[in-house]
């Protein structure tokens, strides 16, 4: 079917509402508000609410979505009808029944109040908006009224009624000046005073009074956050500078405290206690309004603990570049496709599968193709798909980054201004905009587009990937081969413009691709747990799912402490910013390496999550540390006090019990049930949902120290950070004197213990026993003896053996693995390059059968013998060419570095060549690095390996041995091997040397060629076809020798294009990929053309 | 070619060696410009899809005349129609040449299973618009191979699979009407797997079977009988060459003899072969000679002594070829052994009989057989059926007479690896009866 023949609604497309002129009635602040300048600093996280005005994103037209939905031929309304989400039924259509739903966002935005719900407020209001889905897949769309912004000040001393209002009367007079075009009626609502205690430091009383104020719109806490700071002159007490405290709380999170909802919970209200939209302003099947005060939430346990049945979109699209360059939606014409998957949460199959192109496509089997003639037809198929069948989720590769953006900007060239309209409120539109953000804890800092799609969640796997895991490339390909086990397709996008241009075949392959590109986020959701993971650490810690892969570690901490200071009736000043970022603390310490190879089994002893423990034993928190002057004045008793190794003093749990370790102490026990339960489980599901939260615990929990120690966090306090690392260099220390006392000759054992090794939380031991067996029978013992010294829950644990065991230096090790006596479990390598992204393939598999060899075979002179033979491999030049690829990421162009690199270089050197299929930004760039003129700097070496295949161009055997083996290998062989550096790298084996001669070089234009005997390369005329006279009679041992040489290459031959029919699923199709992260490409190449060569020699025998 | 036998001290009898009409018809599976420039497996099975999609199309008027013939793009849901495509089959077990990268490399290591075969296989038919996945139990996927074209009738099922109700498959070839019989018998020796050069190979049991069949050895009786013997054929693996030689580095002096020994040796009992009567040798796995299939000749500088001979013949492998009028079409073992590697069957013969069935020599070929990537053609199609069908290099001699539906005839042959069973197979041209030779050199024999 084509969008051809839809009826098309006349009248031009309305322009973007690129002037927002029609602002909400009572105004709003000056766009610029004085925060503005906070949000460029490098801030941890952008802690900064956003006002988004009701009706400031939607349309101008004041027409009904109908019409919009009208575009399309009844023919696609029909078949969108199909997907709907199931029917209301009647109880739903009444509303006398109570509405339970599991909520997967929260936002707010400005409206009016409402006035039945409200009777005695009015004017602009934030009202919360939750989404979810019922158990029976109803979308629900629920908006909350009656919650108020607030934070706290600590009350100056002797501050009665009146000056309470003297005081709000001059805040409110502030906050007027600095939001001058504001018009709203009041900007401080109350000012009420209260008794709470601050968090910070062991205080004797049991609280103090302390200011709530109460604003009328959640930016209006920042902007009234600074007016405090900055200090406020108050009649009669004059200036003063203020502390505020809970001040920089996002406003849906503030909300979820208060109303105790956890981030993807299950929320109920009672029939009767809300009111029906009368006009419904989402999408959403069912749509409310209710009192904040009226929502049940329920805590994830038992029913309330599953899954509703979420609609999860993942999509891909695929655009058109112009010859040599990026696609860029302004200037590139075309998006060619979209496929759809829409999968229900807890399916294995998706329910809809269907592409959208441009342009005649043919059917695909299962598929449902869609066809039309212009992009504009294509776009608004989209969106009205999207809008019919109402996903939850929406998931891709790069989406945020790339796909939505890319939509969403080229609609806005095509000037579609109705297209961006995806979210789940009516007529609103999609709002882009560019976020920084970088975190010290854990990922670096990422520039990114942030796309506003309302009401639903969007979980892009790339950020995903890129958060959770380390891997040496992040490209769908290579990451589907890591965790799926297969390999990728990849079509060069130069040829995904022919593919478009050819015809409805050609566009069907590219559909068939593009549909795989969006299968594969899907299956690695499903594979890796994703929605159990997320969803349960959003319940674990609190915070809604959105901000687990938006924002960084610590706002999950803070929502666990906020919560628990609610609950004692503490309060969390904002020191933000506190820090300059400098100040470090003395890290986790390292036990001096005892390198070698141990052939005897070393038992491991590990503390169980160490930092959390030493923070429960020692009950360190914000509320249990005492100030050096405090501990002076206080003077508390020196029994009820705690000295830190770092010199800080905490208070003893019978004084005061910290809420650090009471959470960390709550999140152990609850993985603790949480694994008992996964045992007892025997739904698939069920057991999903707990295995995803004794993870998400755990994470939790070693998460806590980190947010003390994080000097530009929310609320870092290094006393505490410092001391949890000191007691931790402590106990190791102390371990590693217990076990080297007790264990000895001398106490009654059979050898003297020796620790050979220590790192953070954990003490290698080498009790001397040679059997396995022994050696863990030690282990235990000696973990339960010196666990018995520490206080609890300090628990030092016997987990497993190493045997034999390599170690290099610190945190460089290899070892086989034992739980068990009798076999092992795997082979562990911790910090040896089998993962560095920069290394070639021959390094790492060098390195890995090195290491199996010494380890597994126990074969030290197998090992050497190995890489010596490699290494002469390497210098015959044996070595298959994908081997020797290195590959770096394209970041920037040329000019923009600082320094030239190898792959820099050869983009612009290959961009020269054909810019068709050049290497643009954001591609990977793979080399190898060649044989140049003496003296040639390494950055003119590098080359193209498909250039150096075709032209036979010698590569660099030196540059490999030693900038790429040496290091790895010595590492290795050190330890083991007198003089390895001169066996290994200088032997015998490095003496023979074969260069190829390259078909491209100058001189070789002016050579002849003349046949050559093809036993000794003499030169023989034309009438001996094959061998000169003196090898003619070891003609048979020749001819043995080249048919073996040609019988290995045409088995390989068969099995690489075997193998990329099986990846492209099609047997009749030739192969098209051009997957430079495919181990098998180059080589693939190389067979091919080997393969001819090795022929022609071959034919010569039969005259 | 005659014999002259002495019989002890009395007169001397002359036999003469009896002869058949040889036609070699290999030039199909032969290479001889061809060179690689880039071409992809697709064309063979676009060629191979072309030629049986036409002739099942021709078959199916027979077989279900009222439904309707469509392609895999044009399936309509809960529609029963019939489609023709190329059978393939996902297999779990399946060895990748991706393993070799991208596994971490386990604890134990790979152990290559003979069968390949899992209960979670599953068959997929595929033509040049699409695929579609396979559902329903008629077919075993146990029992089919990716490349085997089908024609299938069902209907495609709500969730995009196509689901079988019944599977037509191309059947025996037609064949060529068998000469009417002689009344003299006439032989032809099959012999597979000498393996000359490897531990388990006897020399003299090989050396017994020459001279029993030159006529050296044995009575009147056995030397009239030896007379009879009117083609003799070695059907692969002749040789093996210690794989540690061959690694592309030069052979010291002194291994180079060790290299070509074992050729020399097999060169010597071919001479005396080819002296007595014609000789076809065949390329095996093992021999020196290109890995892909059809493997091509055996070069004939290998054997300075017996390519002198006008009755050493050096043939292709398949091989194909016509004594007395009767069509043979035989193999080294390759596709057989393949099969049994991916599929599954009673026993080799069935194996044997399924490739008839399919019209094709080497289904597995180019999928998990190496092939030649041929742009044109697909040589290894059964066009018409053979009167003698043999492979090579069997576990054990096995044979068998098929019948065809229609009144087609063949014998199926099974030869053992001589060097482990010290088997030869004697087939009798008069009436394609088969039996076995069995050499022993054991003291209790």
């Amino acid at each position: 079917m084509s969008g051809g023949n839809a009826k098309r609604r006349g009248g031009p497309p309305p322009a973007p509402a690129s002037n927002p002129s029609k602002r909400f009635q009572a105004g709003s602040q000056n766009p610029q508000t004085p925060q503005q300048p906070l949000n460029g600093v490098a801030a941890e996280e952008d802690m900064m609410d956003e006002d988004v005005f009701l009706e400031e994103t939607l349309l101008r037209y004041e027409e009904d979505e109908e019409a919009v939905l009208l575009l399309r031929d009844e023919a696609f309304s029909s078949r969108l009808s199909r997907w709907r989400r199931p029917a209301l039924s009647l109880s739903h259509l009444s509303g006398c029944e109570s509405i339970v739903f599991q909520q997967l966002e929260i936002d707010y935005v400005i409206g009016e109040s409402h006035k039945e719900l409200l009777p005695n407020s009015s004017g602009p209001a934030a009202i919360l908006r939750i989404f979810g889905v019922t158990r029976e897949g109803h979308s629900v769309c629920c908006h909350v009224h009656g919650f108020e912004p607030y934070f706290y000040i600590s009350c100056p001393v002797g501050m009665g009624p009146d000056d309470i209002s003297r005081f709000h009367q001059t805040l409110e007079g502030r906050m007027r000046e600095s939001n001058r075009n504001s018009n709203v009626a009041r900007f401080i609502k109350r000012v009420e005073l209260v008794q709470k205690k601050s968090i910070m430091y062991y205080q004797k009383h049991s609280s103090q009074p302390f200011l709530k104020i109460v604003v009328a719109l959640p930016t209006m806490v920042a902007s009234c956050r600074g007016i405090l700071e900055r200090g406020i002159t108050i009649d009669g007490t004059g200036s003063k500078n203020f502390l505020t405290y809970e001040s920089n709380i996002l406003f849906a999170l503030r909300f979820m405290i208060d109303c105790n909802i956890v981030g993807g919970n299950w929320i109920e209200i009672s029939a009767g206690k809300y009111k029906k939209a009368i006009k419904s302003m989402s999408y959403c099947q069912l749509e409310l309004d209710c009192l904040y005060s009226e929502l049940i939430s329920h805590a994830p346990e038992g029913e309330y603990s599953k899954m509703a049945p979420f609609r999860i979109l993942s999509f891909d699209i695929e655009c058109a570049g112009r010859k040599g360059l990026f696609p860029e939606p302004t200037h590139d014409p075309v998006i060619q496709q979209i496929a759809n998957l829409v999968t229900l949460q807890g399916d294995d199959h998706p329910f809809i599968q269907n592409v959208m192109t441009l342009k005649s496509c043919s059917p695909i089997v299962g598929v449902d193709v869609m066809s039309f003639d212009t992009e504009r037809e294509v776009l608004l198929a989209w969106r009205d798909f999207v809008r019919e069948i109402d996903p939850d989720i929406i998931i891709g590769y790069n989406i945020c980054k790339f796909d939505l953006p890319y939509l969403i900007e080229r609609a806005e060239a095509l000037k579609i201004g109705e297209f961006p309209i995806l979210g789940r409120i009516r007529n609103s539109r999609v709002r882009v905009r560019d976020t920084t953000f970088s975190s010290r804890l854990q990922y670096g800092v990422r520039e990114s587009k942030e796309v506003k799609v309302e009401g639903r969640v969007q979980f892009d796997l790339l950020q995903a990937m890129q958060r959770d895991y380390k891997l040496s490339s992040y490209s769908l390909n290579s990451v589907s081969a890591h965790f799926l086990g297969e390999q990728k397709e990849d079509v060069h996008h130069s040829i995904i413009s022919d593919l478009q241009n050819g015809n409805a075949e050609t566009r069907r392959r590219l559909a068939v691709y593009c549909l795989k590109d969006a299968y594969l986020p899907q299956r690695l959701l499903d594979k890796l747990m994703y929605i159990y993971n997320y969803v349960e650490m959003a319940r674990v810690t609190g915070v809604p799912i959105s901000f687990l892969l938006a924002r960084g570690q610590s706002i999950k901490v803070l929502s666990q402490l906020l919560r628990k200071a609610k609950q004692k009736n503490l309060v969390i000043p904002n020191i933000k910013g506190q820090g300059s970022g400098q100040e470090t603390f003395e890290g986790a310490t390292v036990l001096e390496a005892k390198t070698g190879f141990y052939e005897k089994p070393i038992a491991t002893l590990d503390f169980a999550s160490l930092y959390p423990s030493i923070m429960m034993a020692y009950n360190l928190c914000y509320c249990t540390l005492v100030t050096a002057e405090d501990a002076r004045r206080l003077n508390l008793p020196a029994e009820s006090i705690n000295k830190t190794p770092s010199g800080e003093v905490f208070v003893k749990s019978e004084l005061q019990k910290g809420i650090l370790p009471e959470i960390l102490e709550e999140l152990l026990a609850a993985r603790k049930r949480a694994k008992a339960d996964l045992k007892e489980a025997k739904d698939p599901f069920e057991k999903a949902v707990l295995d995803g939260r004794q993870l998400a615990l755990k994470i939790s929990a070693n998460s806590v120290y980190g947010f003390t120690g994080a000097t530009i966090g929310q609320l870092p306090c290094l006393e505490i950070s410092s001391s949890v690392t000191s007691y931790g260099r402590q106990m190791i220390e102390h371990t590693k004197k217990l076990v080297e006392e007790k264990f000895t000759i001398s106490g009654g054992y059979d050898r003297n213990a020796e620790v050979v090794y220590g790192d953070t939380d954990s003490v290698m031991v080498q009790f001397g026993e040679p059997t396995v067996e022994a050696a863990m029978k030690l282990g235990r013992e000696a973990a339960e003896y010196i666990t018995g010294t520490f206080i609890k829950p300090i628990r030092l644990e016997f987990e497993k053996v190493y045997y034999p065991y390599l170690l290099i230096s610190k945190k460089r090790y290899a070892g086989l693995y034992w739980t068990k006596p009798d076999t092992f479990d795997k082979m562990d390598t911790k910090g040896i390059e089998t993962v560095r992204r920069d290394n070639c393939l021959l390094v790492k598999n060098l390195v890995n059968e090195c290491l199996h060899k010494i380890l597994i075979d126990q074969d030290v002179p197998g090992a050497v013998q190995y890489v010596k033979n490699t290494i002469s491999d390497l210098l015959m030049n044996r070595v298959d060419l994908s081997l020797l690829v290195i590959t770096k990421g394209l970041t920037k162009t040329g000019d923009d570095y600082a320094v030239k690199a190898a792959h820099v270089e050869l983009a612009e050197r290959m961009r020269k060549r054909d810019a068709a299929t050049a290497p643009n930004v954001g591609d990977r760039v793979p080399y190898v690095i060649i044989k140049a003129a003496k003296g040639a700097k390494a950055y003119e070496k590098s080359e193209d390996p498909i250039y150096v295949l075709e032209n036979n161009i010698p590569i660099d055997p030196q540059y490999y041995l030693e900038n790429q083996m040496s290091k790895p290998l010595l590492r290795i062989f050190e330890p083991i091997l007198k003089n390895a550096s001169k066996e290994l790298l200088h032997g015998s084996h490095t003496r023979s040397v074969s260069i190829s001669t390259p078909s491209n070089s100058g001189i070789m234009k002016f050579a002849k060629k003349q046949l050559s005997c093809l036993g000794c390369k003499a030169v023989i005329g034309n009438a001996e076809q094959t061998l000169c006279s003196h090898c003619k009679g070891r003609e048979a041992e020749i001819y043995c020798k080249m048919v073996a040489n040609v019988s290995e290459l045409e088995m390989l031959f068969g099995r690489l294009w075997t193998q990329c029919q099986e990846c492209q699923g099609s047997l009749h199709q030739d192969v098209l990929c051009t997957s430079r992260d495919c181990p098998i490409f180059y080589r693939r190449k190389k067979a091919q053309k080997d393969m001819a060569e090795a022929k022609m020699q071959l034919d010569r025998w039969n005259f | 070619m005659k014999v002259d036998v002495e019989m002890g001290g009395g007169s001397p009898k002359l036999l003469e060696r009896k002869q058949a009409v040889y036609r070699n018809l290999d030039e199909r599976y032969e290479i001889h410009c061809e060179t690689y420039k880039g071409q992809q497996y697709s064309h063979i099975y676009f060629t191979r899809l072309h030629y049986m999609r036409n002739l099942l199309y021709s078959l199916v008027p027979k077989w279900k005349p009222n439904l309707p013939v469509n392609t895999v793009l044009g399936l309509e849901e809960e529609k029963e129609c019939i489609i023709v495509g190329t059978i393939y089959k996902h297999m779990k077990l399946k060895p990748s040449i991706l393993d070799e990268y991208s596994k971490e490399r386990s604890k134990v290591p790979l152990v290559k299973p003979h069968n390949f075969v899992h209960p979670d296989d599953h068959l997929i038919l595929e033509d040049e618009s699409g695929r579609v996945k396979l559902a329903g139990s008629l077919l075993d996927p146990s029992a089919f191979v990716t490349g085997i074209v089908v024609a299938l009738h069902g209907k495609e099922t709500s969730e995009g699979k196509f689901f079988v109700l019944d599977m037509l498959e191309a059947g025996l070839p037609p064949q060529i009407e068998q000469p009417p019989s002689s009344t003299e018998d006439k032989y032809v020796v099959f012999v597979s797997g000498l393996s000359i050069g490897s531990s388990t190979f006897n020399p003299l049991q090989f050396q017994l079977l020459v001279d029993h069949i030159t006529g050296h050895l044995g009575d009147e009786n056995e030397q009239t009988f030896a007379s009879q013997i009117v083609h003799f054929i070695i059907a692969g693996n002749s040789v093996q060459i210690l794989q540690g030689l061959l690694n592309g580095q030069t052979i010291a002096p002194r291994d180079q003899s060790t290299l070509t020994e074992p050729i020399k040796e097999l060169d010597i009992l071919l001479n005396q072969l080819a002296a007595a009567m014609p000789v076809d040798i065949m390329p095996g796995p093992s021999d020196p000679a290109n890995f892909s299939l059809p493997q091509q000749p055996l070069n004939r500088c290998l054997f300075p002594g017996a390519s002198a001979y006008n009755t050493f013949i050096s043939c292709t492998n398949p091989h194909q070829f016509e004594l007395d009028d009767i069509q043979f079409l035989g193999t080294s073992g390759q596709n057989i052994d393949d099969l049994f590697k991916y599929s599954e069957a009673k026993n080799k013969l069935e194996f044997m009989e399924r490739t008839l069935r399919w019209r094709h020599l080497v289904p597995t070929a180019p999928n998990t057989l190496g092939c030649y990537p041929f742009t044109d053609k697909d040589p290894f199609l059964i066009e018409s059926c053979p009167h003698v069908y043999f492979v090579g290099n069997q576990d054990k001699y096995e044979t068998t007479l098929l019948r065809g539906s229609d009144n087609q005839s063949v014998r199926l042959i099974c030869i053992p690896k001589f060097c482990e069973t010290g088997v030869a197979v004697m087939l009798n041209l008069r009436n394609l009866e088969c039996h076995s030779l069995s050499f022993s050199t054991g003291l209790n024999v």
